[in-house]
């Protein structure tokens, strides 16, 4: 397409005019035959027919061009005098005069006219080629992608051997470079052909340069290349506008989190705050002698707490890691049943009547993971079991090597089931099944399980069994695939 | 009085002083405190403590690099107070050389536990001839024999088993790290290799553990070694 637009911009000056004079030649030509035979009158009007056309198809001068040529060729070979530019007779004159009248204002007329059109196509086609650009332009989001397409568009366009476009934010330069693999032997000098900024409203976006050593930028192209580049720079800004935007919600939406975060933890710090506080003044205060086992009571109380608190504390930092995508695993090669036990003897010892059996055999492969919080897997599970189900009830531990590759685990206890539609809810942050106030914790335990076995490219889900509740997950035994090499001795 | 222990501890929390000061005390140690690695690291050579107690964070001075200075001049067993989630930087004090560690918020019954192994340990270091034999439970190790018994029975161990239970045994009540007791029961070459130590010390507890999944005598520290309990 961009092909013959080319042709009426830069080849419409010479062959019009040959083109003009041949036609009259013709016309002359044809005309020398039958001269005795024809009226100058008839002569005169036939001459404006070339005159017509030359100003129809290649323009207003081609048309005054040929209307001379035609103005001497009819006083030269028409009018007698034959073969001479003098005229004797009057009403020849006149015609020569109505004759040139005409024929100017025939090729003026039609000749603005075609010109018109011309222009009315270059630009049709500026217009469709910046439309094409804005309409590709408008899809795209990202900065990268934008100043990509530009680019494609300036390559294509107009024929450049090369074209780098710049954008530069307060942190990082973008830098696109076409075509991506240059001609070989293609010296591009260090200098661009043309340098066009893309001039933001508030601030510098970057800048467009591009080579074209074959043939100068004509102005017309200059003008569209800046008018692409404007198309850019909105696309640009519109882009950055969106993205400060949807950081601003981010923002907006960790704030609204933080804040029922930090409405839920200051609750449930007050909570064994207050066991602590009361407990201790208790102590302290002279007028009540407590006996030995009310002092005990109270300490227990006070212990109890603290390690609570401990907990609490634990999970909001792991869960604030999770947050900022700060968790580091510490891999190395474990023992399951290790890490289970560790979590196990410690809910025996915080447990107020559950049973909990570990169930892992004996021939269990070591596992690749970081055992310190693999342990706060088992742990929250094992105190969220215990919360949930009845006092006396069985909580198990089980694991099983499913495959060559992958391990999964299962804690079960026999809660009550949780609704169908409750069971992908559990692993949100703040979700509990029952009402807040009838439970202790914040609700993160389970959802700092999915951030950590989910770090270890695991899966974590829930189910309802026959009888009871189960959470399970599943692990990649190692991520990259290699046993450990265990000496023999 | 002046034949009881003296603990010099490091921290920059004045409540954390002021309650060890006051429980030690009650416990019939003499306390004196620092509340800056540099404050503490004068009062450690002029006073000679038995044992020093050191916190981690420190306004002035790294924690690990309050041991690696320490460690230039003198052997004081050293246990460090850090918080939990960082098991990195207790591995790489204990690395450094600190004997032990306990995780803030701690149990007073703990950190006694810890002074006590830390008194015998420095008290069996000016000895020349260190226990030979290593009861736990019914555990019994004669290092310099090379015979296990469990109860009566004798228990037989390949040679990599016994020098690990011969390391973990003489260093009872204190924390291993990983690397420490690859580099010295393999080669420093091996100290990356964690998963040596977790087949080794299962095939060790199979054989000398009642219930091996609940150990009672090696204990995992989780992300930082074992640590093996002997009978006082």
């Amino acid at each position: 397409m961009h092909k013959s637009w080319n042709l009426l911009v830069t080849e419409r000056r010479v062959p019009p005019f040959l083109l003009s004079i041949a036609t009259t030649a013709v016309l002359t030509f044809l005309l020398l035959f039958v001269r005795d035979n024809v009226e100058t009158a008839t002569v005169a009007l036939l001459y404006l027919f070339p005159v017509g056309i030359s100003a129809a198809i290649w323009g207003f001068w081609p048309g005054i061009i040929t209307a001379l040529i035609s103005f001497f060729s009819l006083n030269y070979f028409f009018l007698p005098p034959y073969g001479t530019l003098t005229v004797h007779q009057s009403q020849d004159i006149l015609a020569l005069v109505v004759f040139m009248v005409l024929a100017t204002s025939i090729s003026q007329l039609i000749g603005r006219m075609t010109d018109n059109l011309n222009t009315a196509h270059t630009r049709e086609n500026e217009t469709t080629r910046l439309y094409e650009l804005s309409l590709i332009l408008a899809n795209q989001h990202r900065e990268l992608d934008i100043i990509n397409s530009l680019a494609q568009h300036i390559l294509k366009t107009f024929q450049v051997d090369q074209v780098e476009i710049l954008a530069e934010t307060e942190s990082s330069n973008t830098l696109v470079r076409l075509p991506e693999n240059p001609l070989p032997g293609m010296n591009l000098p260090l200098q661009p052909t043309l340098l066009i900024s893309l001039q933001g409203a508030r601030a510098l976006l970057g800048e467009i340069r591009l080579w074209r050593i074959d043939k100068p930028i004509s102005p017309l192209e200059d003008r569209l290349l800046h008018t692409s580049a404007s198309q850019g720079v909105l696309a640009l800004e519109r882009a950055r506008l969106s993205a400060s935007e949807s950081r601003a919600r981010i923002l907006e939406e960790s704030d609204k989190m933080k804040s029922s975060l930090l409405s839920s933890v200051s609750h449930e710090l007050r909570t064994p705050l207050a066991t602590i506080k009361a407990s201790v003044t208790s102590l302290l205060s002279e007028d009540v002698p407590w006996d030995s086992e009310a002092r005990r009571e109270l300490l227990s109380a006070v212990d109890e707490e603290t390690d609570h608190l401990n907990q609490l504390v634990g999970n909001l930092l792991n869960m604030s890691r999770i947050e900022a995508g700060g968790l580091q695993l510490k891999c190395h090669w474990n023992v399951l049943t290790d890490i289970a036990a560790g979590a196990v003897k410690r809910a025996r010892l915080a447990s107020q009547g559950h049973r909990i059996e570990l169930d892992i055999p004996d021939e269990f492969p070591l596992i690749f993971v970081d055992d310190v919080l693999m342990e706060q897997v088992f742990n929250n599970l094992l105190s969220n079991s215990m919360k949930y189900s009845p006092i006396n009830s069985v909580i198990q531990v089980k694991a099983r090597q499913q495959d060559d590759q992958t391990i999964w685990v299962q804690v079960n206890n026999q809660g009550p089931a949780v609704s169908e539609g409750d069971l992908d809810k559990i692993f949100d942050k703040f979700h509990r099944v029952t009402a807040a106030d009838q439970i202790t914790g914040v609700g993160l335990g389970l959802s700092i399980c999915k951030g950590i076995v989910e770090a270890h490219h695991g899966q974590i889900w829930a189910e309802n069994l026959e009888q009871g509740f189960a959470i399970r997950f599943c692990l990649p035994i190692h991520t990259e695939g290699e046993a450990p090499r265990i000496p023999s001795q | 009085m002046n034949n009881q222990p003296q603990i010099l501890v490091i921290d920059d929390e004045h409540q954390i002083l002021r309650a060890l000061r006051t429980i030690l005390t009650a416990r019939q140690f003499r306390v004196s405190t620092a509340s800056t690695g540099e404050e503490g690291l004068a009062l450690a050579a002029a006073n000679q403590p038995d044992v020093i107690i050191l916190d981690l964070s420190l306004p002035d001075l790294d924690g690990v690099n309050v041991c690696q200075r320490l460690r230039e001049w003198t052997h004081i067993p050293i246990i460090v107070l850090s918080v939990r989630d960082s098991e990195q930087d207790k591995v790489r004090a204990l690395d450094a050389g600190a004997d032990d560690y306990l995780t803030k918020p701690f149990g007073i019954d703990e950190l006694l536990a810890r002074l006590r192994v830390a008194l015998r340990h420095s008290a069996a270091q000016s000895q020349v001839d260190k226990k030979s034999i290593i009861t736990a439970g019914p555990l019994q190790i004669d290092l310099a024999q090379h015979l296990v018994h469990h109860g009566k029975e004798e228990v037989k161990l390949t040679a990599t088993e016994f020098k690990l239970l011969s390391y973990l045994a003489s260093n009872a009540g204190r924390v291993l790290t990983h690397r420490s007791i690859l580099s010295h029961v393999w080669d420093p070459a091996d100290a990356d290799h964690v998963e040596y130590l977790r087949v080794f010390v299962r095939q060790l507890r199979k054989k000398l553990e009642d219930d091996p999944e609940q150990p009672l005598i090696i204990l995992n520290e989780p992300g930082i070694g074992y640590r093996f309990i002997a009978d006082d």
